[in-house]
């Protein structure tokens, strides 16, 4: 914890809470949460259903607000930013890989990795370089005129994994990337996202339910323990003020 | 890659849907474009530029006659310059599919006051010295291959001349040009001292008069003065400026037009809800995707800009087709129908019309979309719950 207070803060919630009304119901889905991330960090969030991991990932990558709190990346504050701005934002800082990879069915490899390059001020053939280095990078430079229903589920998720880095983003969200996939396919991936962390310094955050996956990762938190510590330290430090 | 190529491929993605919508924007534009081709037919050659002419005509209907001396008592009425008549022939040539507009009219004032018709000096001469002289349209004369000099029959299905016969026997002895072209050569004239001579009832009446004001008169004011004169008598006038009296007699035409535009709009409109279905359901397909692209950064104008591309497309596709097939058919409908509907085409005018309604529909089908992208979110959409 010492080395990571050393190093410079890519992500840092602090005093998050995010709730929702779910019918009659307002459901609390974290309650006074704080969190740091480290640059160059590879975080594993593990732990039950429910517990709000996906939540968190969607608000470290401005894909929700929280209802109080404040999101902090780079040291800039993303949760008072319009939606206009987020998403420019977004575009320059994040790279997502979700479970279900979620590529256009009617690009390319390709295609689907120069999509994000649309936002940039990059020609044409500087897109089409940087689509072809991202998928070279991920091992799919020889599919990258194949369609996604012409690919496997790794494969898919490789380009995913080319889609996300393509724009050269600081951080990495992902979202159960290996949910859908067999073992050895899994690792791959997950290989290849810590070579990216590793070699290329991206900070990563990875939802995960999987173990295993938790072994590539520099840091694990397992959101249910982190949640109870913390409230014990609150506790501990209201307790001492008092 | 770039926002055109990306909604090229996302427009093919469902053909079949792509297609049939496509045919149905089609066939909108296809009876627009034909409409607009009918209603150009019924509605050119109807403008005239004369402001001076005034047309009289029986109070009660057209297909009533007046006295041929009026001509003299409308001429002395001040503000009234010349007066000249005409009388309605109602001919064909051959056979009752082949009609023609045939005038009988005052063979010393008419062409000197409808100056718009282009004669030679010598054919005119010629024509007025040929008692059953014809001066036929250039358009009419290629059309039949009439020259000057050849003895053409025509029939009329109202006046019987004395012998008995509804065939009037003509010569070919001038051939006029027109300002307007083809469209304005389809007129046949004949002295009217001959048809009230040669006709077996009727005689020394006129159809109309058209009096003509001088420029300093007030076209109104001779109009009152020359219905005045004709009030209690059995002839009571009705006297309007030439551009009025045209209107009035196409207005049965453009009234059928207004029915059958109407008509045109509906099937419009339900053809829009048809594209805007498509927009709406291709939309509602692709949320996930959407979502995805705004979770890389693409703004809600970005995807809906891209909706409405898409719309326009579809719309832009149809509509271009749908013109150029009406287009052909307006071609070949001219040609079928060149006696009874001359003037079938498409205006320029049109085609601004067609790239309005395009745009128009384009941003109608893209709205509901639009506000489905703009209210988004992300995370739900992505299935991402706590």
């Amino acid at each position: 914890m010492q080395n990571n207070n050393q190093k410079k803060v890519a992500i840092e919630l602090i005093n998050i809470n995010k709730s929702y009304q779910k019918g009659s119901n307002k459901v609390v889905v974290h309650d006074n949460f704080n969190l740091s991330i480290a640059k160059g960090e590879f975080v594993a969030l593990m732990g039950p259903s429910g517990l709000g991991k996906s939540t968190l990932l969607n608000l470290i990558g401005g894909l929700d607000l929280p209802t109080s709190g404040s999101v902090i990346i780079d040291n800039q504050r993303i949760d008072t930013l319009s939606e206009g701005k987020l998403s420019t934002w977004r575009a320059e800082n994040i790279g997502f890989v979700f479970q279900s990879h979620h590529l256009l069915p009617v690009l390319t490899a390709q295609g689907n990795v120069e999509l994000p390059l649309l936002l940039t001020a990059l020609n044409s053939k500087q897109r089409k370089q940087h689509a072809s280095l991202a998928l070279r990078l991920v091992g799919m430079e020889e599919r990258a005129k194949h369609l996604p229903k012409e690919l496997s589920g790794g494969q898919e998720q490789r380009v995913a994994i080319a889609r996300a880095i393509v724009s050269d983003p600081k951080i990495i969200l992902c979202d159960e990337p290996t949910g859908n996939l067999d073992r050895k396919t899994a690792d791959e991936i997950l290989t290849l996202l810590t070579t990216l962390n590793k070699y290329f310094g991206k900070t990563i955050v990875m939802v995960t339910h999987d173990l295993r996956a938790s072994e590539y990762a520099s840091r694990v938190i397992n959101l249910e323990k982190y949640i109870h510590d913390s409230k014990q330290n609150q506790l501990s430090a209201v307790e001492v003020n008092s | 890659m770039n926002i055109f190529q990306l909604v090229w491929v996302n427009s093919f993605r469902k053909k079949t849907r792509f297609s049939l919508t496509c045919i149905s924007v089609m066939i909108a534009f296809f009876l627009f474009s034909i409409l607009a081709g009918i209603n150009h037919a019924l509605t050119s050659n109807v403008s005239s530029n004369n402001q001076l002419r005034l047309l009289t005509s029986h109070k009660i209907s057209l297909a009533r006659s007046l006295p041929i001396n009026y001509q003299q008592k409308i001429a002395v009425i001040a503000g009234v310059e010349s007066v000249s008549y005409a009388s309605w022939f109602g001919g064909f040539f051959k056979d009752e599919t082949n009609q023609l507009a045939v005038l009988a009219v005052d063979h010393n004032s008419y062409f000197e006051m409808f100056d718009e018709y282009y004669i030679s000096k010598l054919q005119l001469e010629q024509w007025k010295k040929t008692r059953t002289g014809l001066v036929v349209g250039q358009a009419i004369a290629n059309k039949y291959d009439w020259k000057v000099g050849d003895r053409v029959p025509l029939n009329s299905s109202i006046w019987m001349n004395r012998e008995g016969s509804f065939t009037w026997p003509f010569t070919v002895a001038a051939i006029y040009q027109s300002a307007d072209g083809a469209s304005g050569e389809k007129q046949i004239f004949f002295q009217h001292s001959y048809f009230d001579k040669a006709r077996a009832y009727a005689r020394n009446t006129v159809s109309w008069l058209t009096p003509k004001v001088t420029e300093q008169a007030d076209v109104d004011e001779v109009s009152q003065r020359i219905d005045k004169l004709f009030v209690n008598s059995n002839g009571a006038t009705r006297t309007t400026t030439e551009q009025v009296f045209i209107k009035e007699r196409v207005q049965q035409f453009v009234d059928m037009a207004m029915v059958i535009k109407l008509v045109v709009i509906a099937v419009f409109f339900t053809l829009l809800l048809i594209v805007c279905n498509t927009m709406v359901q291709s939309n509602r397909e692709r949320l996930n995707e959407s979502a995805m692209m705004k979770a890389l950064g693409f703004s809600s104008l970005f995807l809906i800009a891209q909706v409405y591309l898409e719309s326009f497309f579809i719309l832009a596709l149809g509509a271009l087709f749908g013109c150029m097939f009406a287009l052909l058919c307006l071609v070949w409908l001219s040609q079928l129908f060149a006696n009874f509907l001359p003037g079938i085409a498409i205006d320029n005018s049109h085609y601004l019309s067609v790239a309005l309604l395009v745009l128009t529909a384009a941003t109608l089908c893209s709205l509901l979309p639009a506000l489905t992208l703009n209210r988004l979110t992300i995370s739900k959409t992505l299935g991402a719950k706590a």
